[in-house]
């Protein structure tokens, strides 16, 4: 592998938990939001651990956090933003050129 | 590996994009239903009823097993009604939390097959009286089998797919060579090539997304 190319990808997906945060965010339907709890359940990770996470992303423009009342109880939905999607596929597509030969940039 | 847990990176681009790989298959395990339990309630209910239905009230008006004649009915009805259920539970555990149009998708998807069950059932039972028992088993078997193939055919356009397509002709094609073979025929074809075609897509959606 070339090591030197690395710091190309994008810090802000290219850490264990975001990207996999990222991920899972992406294979939700377009226009759907999903519940924290629901998120923390799908991913398995502490509360403290995801909130983290999901303001850093947040902070990059890449999900939203909305928060809103479902009947009394408060309910904080999340979706990946058009920009999170498009940086996400760019992340990918960065992994593949790095180790299809010839690919990318040599 | 980087110093801390919650930094922690990648050192080799191949371990990343299988990171990206195993959590896709995990999400999309999680907020989809698995295809066995919402194909095969179903399937067995087929093979189970229209089984029953065959022995009962076989080709030309045989009994091939003798049994009270309301068993064949009861058992659809209970049989259809605990399926119902069940894949509705299913259906909206992996939908739960999760708002938007898929989950309004699903939904009216939901409620179609509730809409076309209860007219066809109110409509055949306003024509039932005076018709000879042959012509009840084709109307009520016929007429839902055929709904439920048109549901399929439909759920494929909602959704893109394909395989639920193949499903939904598979069911509608089969009905009416059932019907034209006529009452105790279809009966014995709903419940091989139909219920058959159901565990064989949940089968075929289970080895899909594993």
């Amino acid at each position: 592998m070339v090591e030197g190319e690395l710091p190309e990808l994008d810090p802000v997906i290219h850490a264990q938990a975001r990207l996999r945060v990222v991920v899972a965010l992406s294979q939700l339907g377009p226009g759907d939001r999903i519940a924290f709890p629901r998120l923390q359940e799908i991913l398995r990770m502490t509360p403290g651990n995801l909130s983290v996470h999901l303001r850093k992303l947040e902070d990059a423009g890449y999900v939203e956090v909305a928060k809103t009342h479902r009947g009394r109880t408060p309910a904080t939905l999340t979706h990946l933003t058009a920009k999170g999607r498009l940086a996400f596929e760019e992340y990918v597509s960065t992994l593949k050129t790095m180790i299809e030969p010839g690919g990318g940039e040599s | 590996m980087a110093s801390t847990e919650h930094e922690s990176t990648f050192d080799d681009p191949v371990q990343a994009l299988r990171l990206i790989e195993d959590e896709r298959t995990n999400t999309r395990r999680q907020v989809t239903p698995d295809p066995r339990l919402m194909y095969w309630p179903w399937g067995l209910t087929w093979l189970i009823s229209f089984g029953l239905s065959f022995l009962r009230y076989g080709p030309d008006g045989r009994i091939l097993v003798s049994m009270p004649e309301w068993v064949p009915l009861t058992a659809l009805t209970v049989l259809l009604a605990a399926a119902g259920i069940f894949t509705g539970i299913v259906g909206g555990r992996s939908a739960r939390h999760i708002e938007g149009p898929s989950s309004r998708q699903g939904m009216m998807y939901g409620i179609s097959w509730s809409a076309g069950f209860t007219a066809l059932a109110i409509i055949f039972s306003r024509v039932s009286d005076g018709l000879p028992d042959s012509a009840l088993s084709l109307l009520w078997g016929g007429g839902m089998v055929a709904l439920v193939g048109v549901l399929y055919l439909a759920g494929a356009a909602v959704w893109d797919d394909r395989d639920m397509f193949v499903l939904g002709a598979w069911i509608s094609l089969t009905n009416i060579a059932g019907v034209i073979c006529g009452p105790g025929w279809h009966a014995l074809v709903v419940a091989v090539a139909g219920g058959g075609g159901l565990l064989v897509a949940g089968l075929v959606g289970w080895l899909q997304r594993r």
